[in-house]
């Protein structure tokens, strides 16, 4: 030790540092691409969601209306997503994991309630990944996790809440019931639910209220692991997804109870209950 | 749930709670070698906390103890590397990360005290050194701040939470220096944390843990230089230094 000057012992370590700040600053600059595009894939996704919205049919054809107006914004998520495609390859291919998770989960939201929308079915998880790679860059998929797909399905119930509501208010019923659904599916899955037919035709009509609450038992039963942000994640949408099935049931409540009594239109949640039945609109 | 009468196909949900069985499976495996990585860790610690209570002439006795430690450690390491080389790296680096982190601050402050020197035994022992990630790397027998491979590594970021860790414990030892009657050491360590804290002033650190840590560096500087004042003030530094 005696034997370092003064004069160079200040730099002794800058050399080394200074190789370190320009990996830290690759990083940083990965890492803020990353939450940038990481927002406007939310931003864009909420906007489908909000055109999504103006659906009043289920498993029908997304109208032209819609997809109309979505088009930009699935550009838009195209463009972030191929943005940050290098970024989020090989090594780092889960390192941002945290920073994307945002976008990803907002866009599986909005990705599984269209898919919802026109089939009336739950998107699984690798035809989620597969819609996610298309929108990367060629060859270089953007990851979406196991827990991207899960926390995006419980922000999805919420969708389906407004949707159901909606429906009930200005139509007076559930979407879906009608069997043509429960037709279609055993044409499409002929092969595999040959042994099921028999049962299937006794089957209820499935509706909105239904799928949520197959859903909601699906949710329930999944086993995730404790002590994770995972686990805390689930836990927090758990609570909010039960009270959005609540909310459908609640209303349909309303709806049967009172149903006969009020004019088509009238919101049994929306309008203040200190009011009497006032017809919204006459139809 | 045998086939889908509903929205729910249930092969969905059954795929779903495999990849989450496996992942559970894969930390499960991780955290059992950390569980032994960590107990060896303790013994280590122990060992080097005595060097706030030993004088420098039998200093070598805790380093050599040390480095006997850290072998097994080391060791562990070795097979955590393994096991952990079979996944994505950044997947499953917070399950590890913490205690890499402590194990490359108990390598550090062994290298500082003169341990891991390359010279032969025989030759007294160097200290104040910095092990750089490189060196760090070769003690612990892994790669350092792998970019474009995804295997097990130190990575950069572990490396400079270590050395803030080694910053603060040297703050520390340079009191304790001055009760056991070193008055060298004090402007040994005043010096290398004044270099190591130019070193992380000239990076640009955003708002994360690495920043959030290396804030405290500043503090530890005053600390260490009011300890060399009082000495200096009342005449207590050698004059051969």
């Amino acid at each position: 030790m005696t034997d370092i000057s003064k004069s160079s012992s200040a730099s002794l370590f800058l050399p080394m540092f200074e190789g370190f700040r320009a990996e830290l600053d690759e990083h940083h600059d990965r890492r803020e691409r990353v939450i940038k595009a990481s927002r406007d894939i939310t931003a864009a996704s909420k906007k489908i969601i909000f055109s999504l919205q103006r659906i009043k049919k289920l498993n029908e054809p997304i109208p032209n209306f819609v997809t109309k107006a979505n088009a930009q914004h699935w550009d838009n998520i195209a463009k972030q997503y191929k943005t940050i495609s290098p970024d989020l390859q090989d090594l780092n291919t889960h390192r941002y994991e945290r920073n994307i998770t945002g976008g990803n989960q907002e866009l599986m939201e909005s990705l599984s309630f269209q898919h919802y929308l026109s089939t009336q079915t739950l998107i699984s998880y690798d035809d989620a990944c597969a819609k996610v790679s298309e929108l990367s860059e060629k060859g270089k998929p953007v990851q979406l996790s196991i827990e991207d797909y899960v926390l995006g399905i419980f922000d999805m119930v919420g969708e389906l809440m407004r949707f159901a509501i909606t429906a009930m208010a200005t139509g007076g019923e559930l979407p879906g019931g009608s069997s043509t659904s429960t037709e279609n599916r055993k044409v499409a899955d002929e092969d595999t639910m040959e042994v099921d037919s028999e049962e299937k035709r006794s089957l209820p009509p499935r509706n909105a209220l239904s799928d949520m609450r197959e859903l909601r038992t699906y949710l329930e039963y999944l086993e995730v692991p404790r002590g994770t942000y995972f686990g805390k994640d689930v836990d927090k949408k758990m609570e909010v997804m039960r009270t959005c099935v609540e909310k459908v049931e609640n209303a349909l409540y309303g709806l049967v109870v009172r149903g006969s009594e009020r004019p088509k239109g009238w919101i049994p949640e929306f309008t203040g209950s200190s009011r009497g039945p006032e017809p919204v609109e006459a139809v | 749930m045998a086939s889908q009468t509903g929205m729910i196909d249930p092969a969905i949900f059954e795929q779903l709670q495999d990849i989450i069985d496996q992942d559970t499976e894969i930390r499960d495996e991780l955290r059992e070698i950390l569980k032994t990585l960590e107990k060896q860790g303790r013994s280590t610690q122990a060992i080097l906390s005595k060097a706030h209570s030993t004088s420098s002439d039998s200093l070598c006795n805790v380093v050599e103890g040390a480095e006997g430690a850290l072998r097994y450690q080391i060791d562990t390491v070795s097979e955590l590397a393994e096991a952990a080389s079979r996944h994505p790296y950044y997947k499953y680096n917070h399950v590890w990360s913490h205690q890499i982190q402590d194990l490359t601050y108990m390598i550090l402050l062994s290298g500082f005290l003169g341990g891991f020197t390359s010279t032969n035994s025989s030759e007294a022992r160097q200290t104040g050194r910095l092990l750089t990630i490189e060196e760090v790397g070769n003690i612990l027998g892994v790669p350092v701040n792998i970019k474009n491979k995804d295997t097990f590594h130190l990575s950069l970021e572990e490396y400079l939470l270590a050395l803030i860790t080694l910053i603060e414990e040297l703050a520390r030892l340079a009191r304790n220096s001055v009760t056991l009657g070193d008055y060298t050491r004090p402007l040994q360590i005043s010096k290398f944390i004044k270099d190591v804290h130019a070193g992380f002033q000239i990076l640009n650190l955003k708002n994360d843990a690495l920043r959030r840590r290396s804030d405290g560096i500043k503090y530890r500087v005053k600390e260490v230089e009011d300890v060399v004042y009082d000495l200096s003030l009342r005449n207590l530094i050698p004059k051969d230094t």
